[in-house]
């Protein structure tokens, strides 16, 4: 079976200097991949080169029958890739609902399915929809980014270290909503920087260094492979 | 002084004054905060709005409130154009670049202006109107209704940026300006409609500036600076902060001539402005610092 | 006859042209390598003309003067004058983006006007300051105005010298790295505001002096002598088209705009009188064309900076992350 997106030896970078060296990312339809990787590996830099947020040189990227490399953003998105940035990720001063309003901003038409869609998600934010999403907390801030990129019912999420700076408890939560998600036909490609239990959780995993592919399997074979857990799992 | 006295004299002028400048610190504020630089030619769009005004007026024989629409639609377009023509190709480059160019059209709007219509003050309407007396406050007919507009222009702009999905796309890329890109909001409708809708309100501005007072080429630029120190004094970014810095500019304006020489009312704004930028950058109602 | 006349005019132009070279180089400063706005070059022209005036000139009924100081003393004074108006508005806004210097400068400027015009004490408002005394004043028309355009020239040369030092100096590198990556400097532990007041300081000490030297070329100043916005937008235009970040560029673009300008005034004084003032405006809005036009297809000016390492303000942003 053809995998829903297929990296093949991507190159590029923000400007004239190339951050990626080859970077090759398969995942199917019903997955959820995590990229892994040291500090400066390029992990974010790899997951940004699919919403065509950089410069690329070289490679290819196929979704879902398509050649996106290069595409723009916003055309991207139609498509049916979203992303959910590390930082920023949500409109501040907006409430709960108008951000998920601003996620479904392409979409023409009666919006009350994906609302429900969401909520049924994310009950939490269903309670406090009015709710000025720059008051919460930074676990209920991470679901609103996430119920906005899902507004557009996106076959790929494209999510940037989500559980950066969160308490174990709230990681848990947002890896256990990853896997709601995906229950819905939703298929995630997310970087995280809590490498141990990013593999435990995720079906398969690359591990990047230096702008390139270093290792790749199942999460389990990563977190059993020695060199891996040198470079990275303390030990 | 009676407390009546200090009302007609000066508190009753400030809030006229304050409202005319709220119009145009309105659009100061969203320019402010939606393409994230401070637009220097809003006083001379003014002004241009004031005279298209007169142009109306004089040549239809019609009320200023009947030619205030066009004027509004007229300089909504131009702000559009010099955006279109002007701004737009210096979207990547530092903003500052773009503050720079909108001091240029300010110059270059103001000289139009005096080509056209020449650098004598005109008005509206010939005469003098006498106040009216309401339970010992002297009120003018026109100083009633400029307030009222103010607050029914004001008010329409609150209820578009709350309800409509333009208006939240306008919010959402003040907000969040790279994430309202990731969700696919048009960046160049949400530009436009920013600059129809400072347009606008500077034409408003201008022509209600025109009605209490007179029009004159620089009357704009004059303005510039309390407007200026309402936006910031309310809020970058905040639409009833710009209101209520307007109000309260207006009327410390008004009030500056009981301890200063009445030269330097002017020189109230520019005291506002440091002092907020002093003390309370964000402003009263927490806005934006860029 | 005729090339009498001519060599007069070219001294005369020479003058003009040092004058707002001085005030470009000190934008420059400023601009070219702080990244500041200063949208109130009349100001501080005007801070620097009345300081000097009211040093130098002889003693007049109800006017604050009578000092009779040195030329070269009031010409201090002025650049001392200029840099201290500078210094609060400097201290209060450079903490934030450019956009708020503008407005500021815009501000002050418009408060010096106000002053100028109705001090009475100080200005002798709208009559102005007159007898200002011009060195070599004494001497025929001709060698006089030849003795005052050495002199603008060697203020500007020992200007030019000492900034271009400065800039060459771990001062002006410091300058640039602020400038083109603010982050970076302020990571590294520099005092960015302190830096930026210093330049904001000395640019409005040059523009001072360019003031000063203006108001003893005329032997008087008033509040009408130069028209405040004309005056910064030539300042602009110049240091744009000469070439921002450049001290030759500077000095470079206040001759060729100086000369265009001129140029565009002996025109349009040949048209009948009520052409002419209509003509005024057109020349107005003529700059203002022309600041939009070197700023989107000359940002760089004819003399561009010269690249150290990939130090051009036009392709920098300040709004860039990451």
């Amino acid at each position: 079976m053809t995998p829903l997106l297929s990296m093949k030896n991507v190159r590029g970078g923000y400007g004239d200097a190339d951050i990626l060296h080859g970077v090759s990312i398969d995942v199917a339809s019903d997955e959820i991949v995590v990229i892994v990787g040291p500090n400066g590996a390029g992990k974010s830099t790899a997951m940004k080169s699919v919403f065509g947020l950089l410069t690329l040189r070289g490679g290819s990227i196929l979704f879902d029958g398509d050649e996106i490399l290069n595409w723009a953003p916003n055309r991207i998105v139609q498509r049916g890739i979203c992303y959910v940035p590390q930082v920023d990720n949500i409109f501040r001063e907006m409430s709960i609902h108008e951000n998920l309003e601003m996620g479904a901003f392409l979409k023409k038409g009666d919006l009350s399915a994906a609302y429900d869609r969401v909520y049924e998600l994310f009950p939490d934010l269903k309670e406090r929809r009015k709710t000025m999403a720059g008051s919460l907390s930074g676990g209920q801030r991470q679901m609103v980014a996430m119920g906005r990129a899902l507004m557009l019912d996106p076959k790929l999420l494209l999510l940037d270290e989500p559980t950066a700076g969160l308490s174990p408890k709230y990681m848990e939560q947002i890896f256990q909503i990853c896997r709601d998600v995906r229950a819905t036909g939703v298929a995630i490609l997310l970087v995280e920087q809590h490498a141990k239990q990013a593999l435990a959780f995720a079906d398969r995993g690359y591990v990047l260094a230096a702008g390139q592919n270093r290792h790749e399997g199942t999460g389990a074979e990563l977190l059993a492979d020695r060199e891996v857990a040198e470079m990275f799992l303390g030990g | 002084m009676t407390f009546l006295e200090l009302v007609n004299f000066y508190i009753i002028p400030g809030l006229v004054l304050g409202s005319i400048y709220a119009l145009g610190a309105v659009g100061i504020t969203l320019v402010f905060a939606i393409l994230r630089y401070a637009h220097l030619a809003q006083g001379d769009l003014a002004t241009l709005g004031a005279f298209v005004a007169l142009a109306v007026v004089t040549g239809l024989g019609i009320p200023p409130l009947a030619a205030l629409p066009v004027a509004m639609i007229f300089t909504a377009a131009v702000a559009v154009g010099i955006d279109k023509v002007f701004y737009e190709h210096l979207r990547e480059r530092p903003k500052i670049v773009t503050v720079m160019a909108s001091l240029g059209i300010a110059l270059m709007i103001r000289s139009v202006v005096q080509v056209i219509w020449g650098v004598d003050a005109e008005s509206y309407v010939r005469g003098i109107v006498r106040p009216q007396t309401y339970f010992g406050l002297r009120i003018k007919d026109r100083e009633i209704y400029t307030v009222l507009f103010m607050l029914f222009l004001v008010g329409g702009l609150m209820l578009f940026l709350a309800r409509s999905k333009w208006g939240k796309a306008m919010r959402a890329m003040s907000d969040n300006p790279n994430l309202a890109l990731l969700s696919g909001i048009d960046n160049r409708k949400v530009v436009m409609l920013t600059w129809i809708i400072a347009g606008g309100l500077c034409a408003a501005s201008g022509v209600f500036l025109g009605i209490n007072t007179e029009i004159k080429s620089m009357m704009g630029w004059n303005m510039l600076l309390p407007m200026f120190a309402a936006a910031i004094l309310g809020g970058v970014g905040r639409v009833e902060g710009a209101v209520l810095g307007g109000l309260v500019v207006g009327v410390a304006e008004e009030l500056s001539v009981l301890v200063l020489p009445s030269e330097y009312k002017a020189a109230m704004a520019f005291v506002i402005l440091l002092f907020m930028l002093l003390v309370r950058p964000t402003g009263l109602l927490r806005g934006k610092v860029l | 006859m005729e090339l009498i006349g001519l060599a007069n005019y070219a001294l005369f132009m020479g003058i003009f042209i040092g004058i707002y070279a001085l005030l470009a180089l000190g934008l420059n400063i400023q601009w070219g390598f702080a990244g500041l706005f200063n949208a109130g070059i009349a100001g501080f022209f005007a801070v620097g003309a009345y300081t000097s005036a009211i040093l130098t000139s002889p003693y007049a009924e109800g006017r604050l003067g009578g000092f009779e100081m040195p030329f070269f003393v009031g010409w201090a004074g002025a650049m001392v004058a200029a840099g201290l108006i500078a210094w609060p508005i400097g201290k209060i806004c450079l903490r934030f983006r450019s956009d708020y210097l503008a407005i500021a400068t815009i501000g002050v400027a418009e408060i010096i006007r106000l002053v100028v015009k109705s001090e009475e004490t100080l200005t002798n408002s709208a009559r102005g300051i007159t007898n200002i005394p011009r060195p070599f004043g004494d001497l025929p028309y001709v060698q006089s105005q030849a003795a005052y355009l050495s002199i603008v020239l060697l203020c500007l040369g020992l200007c030019y010298f000492l900034v271009q030092r400065q800039f060459n100096a771990p001062w002006g590198r410091m300058m640039r790295a602020i400038r083109d990556n603010e982050l970076a400097a302020r990571a590294m532990g520099k005092n960015i505001e302190g830096r930026r007041l210093e330049a904001f300081m000395f640019g409005a000490a040059l523009m001072g002096l360019g003031g000063a030297l203006f108001a003893h070329f005329n032997r008087s100043i008033t509040p009408e002598a130069i028209d405040p916005m004309v005056a910064t937008f030539l300042v602009w235009i110049m240091l744009i088209l000469g070439g921002q970040g450049n001290n030759k560029g500077a000095i470079l673009g206040a001759a060729v705009v100086w000369i265009i300008w001129s140029m565009s005034e002996i025109a349009t004084d040949q048209l009948p009188a009520e052409y002419a003032i209509k003509a005024k405006y057109i020349r107005l809005f003529l700059i203002g064309l022309m600041l939009q036009l070197v700023l989107r297809f000359r940002p760089e000016g004819i003399l561009p900076e010269p690249t150290r390492g990939e130090s051009r303000p036009a392709q920098v942003s300040a709004q860039e992350k990451d």
